[in-house]
């Protein structure tokens, strides 16, 4: 083990442990991490109460959704049930008392959501996004929706994010200058940066026939790219689960391989270090000569990766051993190989680190220092609603970090958000690590 | 039961696993016709005039044979009423299921390329059910070594249960599941001490002689298992039968009630035969309100469309709550008009061809009914199976069609508009056959009580309703869907022995010594 590194992840860990939430500026905040701790160690209640909020949206009315909640709650068994739910717990639930329950969890649910989802559409977002960069803080919008299952469905989504695109490019362009955000030792970096799903952008992806969905994403890829070149945006083509990554690099690489977008516009990718083959799955980006030939460098976002149950279960059903690490350190090891393959290789692509976990940031940082780096030559990435108070940390330390920020109505960010609130809430999640365990074990090298 | 495990799948998913099937199936194609046999004391019978062919392409041959006789059919049940394989120990026989099992996984690619041939299934399905074929192997090899009964002991009195062997069993198998469904009703027969006169479908023939030989190869003994593909004569003489004891069928509820109504006419009958059968479905899909249509639509397409809808437990009719029916029959047609009809060694093909000329008679039949009512049709495939997939508004029916009451074994939906699920459920109610059926609802309580009211053999709450699991959903219908054994579970093979039970007096002298 490297001393010297350690002891300096050890310096910048602590600097950015030092930067608390205030919880007095942000109530809802405060109030919905403090519902969501209530749910730690009542893992009934907790699923009761996400399945609820999973549905609710659904729902036909207040007495319909007072009637699902009552549902779910019926099923906890054996766990204390909070006071103020207890009357639907009784035998007797009159209309009224369930419509008052229905018309009480619209704005408690509402209230979750707004710490995770920016707005309804980018127009209804444009105010946060502003505050956001006035901090010193860049953007990744990411629409969320339905999924796609027909051609239609494939043809909005690809509507909605030109409609999106041109939104950014004219908001952002008179907003003030942010010298660290504006641009890295490779030139100028689009303000307007959007997260694509190549699973939204077609309905043909088939694991067993990537190639079919592959050119079927590629039809709508290109012209998206074309807008995004005019405007001079970034699009990230997001990587999801397992069972796409095969069609969404095809995809990028056969759309990539044109001329046409030789010099722009600006792109990037995801790595996911959750996946035992991530090092290859860097090794084949690196190599991609329609990646890294290009006149702008592509951003590779390095993410710990967001599926790691899904690919659990769609391992254990068929028998498959699963893509993924099985041991969360084993997960937190290849992070920090790749972080520093990414800053090695920090002249043909842009690095950006995903993460919240305090020592895989500060790991980044010490590396990239290390190897004589400068700050703008690294980006970090955090969630909104999950890293603001990293990101507040790490603008101070003079790095340029860039919030994924989802926009998209309550329905459709329904998964979106149950995917949040349980991460929050489970003992992996930061929050509960940051509640239940010591800085020195945030910190332990994952060997 | 806790050893067992479902064998694995194939990662399909991983071009090498992908590469790997093809080029087993170029071998096979190399081999192709296969010259099936009829098998009686484990010697081959040739002969000519019959065979099967391929679905995606009828001009390929995929095996030759003739018929068995009846001198043939005769001798092999002459031989099976002398059999010793009763008398071998229960562990004896199900070390013969595992070792079968173990020589299937061998050649799980070589056997899944001939099911995609054969049959015309698509590779994922059929990678399925080899491994359903070999999860039945274990699972009744594992059941008959621990039946497990355990009766009410009192002072001074010993009582046990125990299973005797009944007699030879007929097994009259579909070319839908052309492995896995004979290999569950064989090797259940089998391993409760039935020697077997095994009759496959006239459509896949080579499954089930490779599936016979397996067997034998395995250590059955030569004289309990025959393999008699025939026409349909030998099937209604096995069941006339006096000296078969149980009958092994699934197939449709016409020929399954024909069976129950001819298997007891026979003079000369010295036991109540005993008939396991499997039988056809009319599956339904109850969407509610709050449904996730990103999750129902996709699961029901599978379940309706996946091998051309050809699957017993494949969806028919989906009866959606009206709060919810415009949205979801605008989703479920978007993604109908995108299934990919063709061949299935193409690992993109969703909808592959029917099994045969009447097949398809039959589904045109059923779709020229629709005439004016179609949501969505699939562009079809070039070839005389292939047909275009349909998604048909049950409101533009007239009430009394048969489009919602037959089993029509093809890749056509319905989607009818309801008020709420309990007018759903008392639809489905309605209809005689009792298989599968799913719900789509995210209320716990209003789930619990549409399970009550549904009779379906097995349930399905928000997934798929194809694909059953040996161990994990023992597969059987209610009504007159089966007679209720379940393929896969934990009573199965009760059906297959016969039971004895026996009371010891321990007392001597006034103690029990």
């Amino acid at each position: 083990m490297d001393d010297a590194l350690e002891t300096r992840i050890r310096e910048l860990a602590q600097e950015l442990w030092r930067v608390e939430p205030s919880s007095w500026q942000r109530p809802l905040v405060a109030l919905g991490r403090r519902q969501l701790g209530s749910l730690d160690g009542r893992p009934a209640l907790r699923s009761a109460m996400f399945r609820f909020v999973d549905a609710a949206p659904a729902c036909r009315g207040p007495i319909d959704r007072g009637a699902h909640l009552r549902a779910f709650l019926r099923e906890v068994d054996g766990e204390p049930i909070p006071p103020t739910l207890r009357p639907l717990r009784g035998r007797l639930t009159p209309r009224p008392l369930l419509a008052a329950y229905g018309l009480a969890s619209g704005p408690a649910t509402a209230i979750l959501a707004r710490q995770f989802i920016a707005g309804r559409d980018v127009k209804a977002a444009t105010r946060n996004l502003r505050a956001m960069w006035r901090r010193g803080q860049a953007f990744a919008l990411d629409l969320l929706g339905e999924s796609t299952v027909s051609e239609a469905e494939a043809e909005a989504y690809f509507h909605r994010c030109a409609q999106t695109l041109r939104v950014l490019a004219r908001v952002t362009r008179d907003w003030p200058e942010q010298p660290l955000l504006d641009a890295d030792q490779h030139g100028s970096l689009p303000r307007a940066n959007l997260s694509i799903k190549l699973t939204a952008l077609t309905p043909l992806l088939r694991p067993l026939a990537p190639q079919r969905g592959a050119e079927d994403a590629a039809r709508r890829l290109r012209p998206m790219l074309g807008l995004a070149r005019e405007l001079g945006a970034h699009v990230h083509l997001d990587m999801e689960d397992f069972d796409s990554r095969e069609t969404l690099l095809l995809a990028f690489e056969e759309v990539l391989a044109s001329e046409e977008f030789r010099d722009a516009p600006s792109v990037g990718v995801v790595v996911q270090a959750y996946l035992r083959d991530a090092d290859e799955t860097l090794d084949r980006i690196l190599s991609s000569p329609s990646l890294t030939e290009r006149g702008v460098p592509p951003t590779v976002r390095l993410v710990k990766g967001a599926y790691w149950d899904h690919e659990n279960v769609i391992a254990g059903q068929h028998g498959w051993e699963a893509p993924v690490w099985s041991e969360k350190r084993e997960s937190d090891a290849c992070f920090e190989r790749l972080t520093r393959r990414l800053i090695d290789s920090r002249d043909s692509v842009r690095p950006a680190i995903a993460t919240h976990n305090l020592r895989s940031l500060a790991h980044a940082v010490a590396y990239l220092e290390r190897r004589g780096g400068r700050p703008e030559e690294l980006e970090l990435q955090v969630l909104r609603g999950l890293g603001d108070e990293l990101a507040e940390g790490l603008s101070r330390l003079g790095y340029r970090v860039r919030i994924y920020t989802p926009i998209g109505d309550l329905v459709a960010g329904m998964a979106y958000l149950v995917r949040r609130l349980l991460e929050n809430s489970s003992n992996e999640g930061f929050l509960m690590r940051q509640r239940h365990q010591s800085l020195e074990e945030l910190l332990k090298a994952p060997a | 039961m806790n050893e067992f495990r479902n064998h694995p799948l194939l990662e399909l998913r991983r071009p090498e696993v992908r590469e790997e099937l093809t080029v087993t199936l170029a071998a096979l194609d190399a081999e192709l016709p296969l010259r099936v046999e009829t098998l009686v004391a484990a010697k081959g019978i040739s002969g000519e005039g019959a065979s099967s062919t391929d679905p995606c392409d009828p001009k390929r041959q995929v095996a030759r044979l003739g018929w068995a006789s009846a001198d043939s059919a005769e001798r092999a049940l002459e031989l099976a009423l002398g059999s010793r394989w009763p008398r071998r120990s229960p562990d004896e026989r199900a070390t013969v299921l595992e070792r079968a099992a173990e020589l299937l996984a061998e050649r799980r690619h070589r056997m899944t390329a001939l099911v995609v041939r054969e049959v015309g299934k698509p590779w994922e399905d059929a990678d399925a059910e080899v491994c359903e074929a070999i999860d039945f192997l274990r699972f009744y090899g594992l059941g008959a070594r621990e039946l497990g009964d355990e009766l009410l002991q009192a002072p001074g009195e010993h009582n046990e249960i125990r299973v005797r062997p009944r007699g030879p069993a007929a097994v009259i198998s579909p070319w839908n599941f052309p492995l896995s469904i004979p290999c569950g009703m064989v090797s259940g027969a089998l391993v409760m001490g039935s020697p077997v006169l095994f009759e496959p479908a006239e459509q896949s023939p080579a499954c089930g002689w490779e599936l016979a030989r397996l067997l034998l190869e395995a250590g059955v003994d030569e004289d309990a298992l025959a393999f008699l593909p025939a026409g349909g004569e030998l099937g209604q003489w096995l069941v006339a039968e006096p000296r078969i004891a149980t009958i092994a069928f699934t197939g449709s509820v016409a020929v399954g009630l024909e069976i129950q109504r001819r298997a007891h006419a026979a003079d000369g009958q010295r036991q109540i035969k005993r008939i396991v059968a499997e039988l056809g479905g009319k599956n339904c899909v109850l969407v509610d309100s709050d449904v996730d249509l990103d999750e129902a639509v996709p699961a029901i397409v599978r379940s309706a469309y996946g091998y051309a809808g050809q699957k017993c437990s494949a969806a028919a009719r989906t009866l959606v709550h009206e709060g919810v029916a415009d949205r979801f029959s605008e989703r479920l047609a978007g993604a109908v008009e995108i299934l990919r009809v063709g061949p299935a060694d193409d690992f993109a093909t969703e909808v592959p061809p029917l099994i045969d000329p009447d097949a398809v008679a039959k589904f045109n039949h059923y779709a020229e009914a629709c005439t004016g009512a179609e949501l969505a049709r699939a562009e079809s495939a070039p070839g005389p199976q292939y047909v275009a997939p349909l998604l048909v508004d049950a409101g533009h029916l007239p009430a009394d069609t048969p489009v919602l009451r037959d089993e029509i074994f093809g890749p056509l939906l319905t989607v009818e508009r309801v008020r709420d699920l309990d007018e759903a459920a008392n639809r489905v109610r309605e209809l005689p056959q009792a298989l599968t059926a799913g719900i789509f609802s995210r209320q716990p309580d209003r789930i619990d009580a549409l399970i009550d009211l549904l009779p379906a053999g097995v349930v399905y709450v928000d997934r798929a309703i194809t694909g059953a699991m040996v161990g994990r959903q023992p597969f059987g219908g209610n009504g007159l869907s089966g007679t209720g054994a379940r393929a896969g579970g934990p009573t199965y093979l009760r059906h297959f022995a016969d039971e004895q039970v026996v009371s010891t007096n321990v007392v001597r002298h006034g103690v029990v010594l």
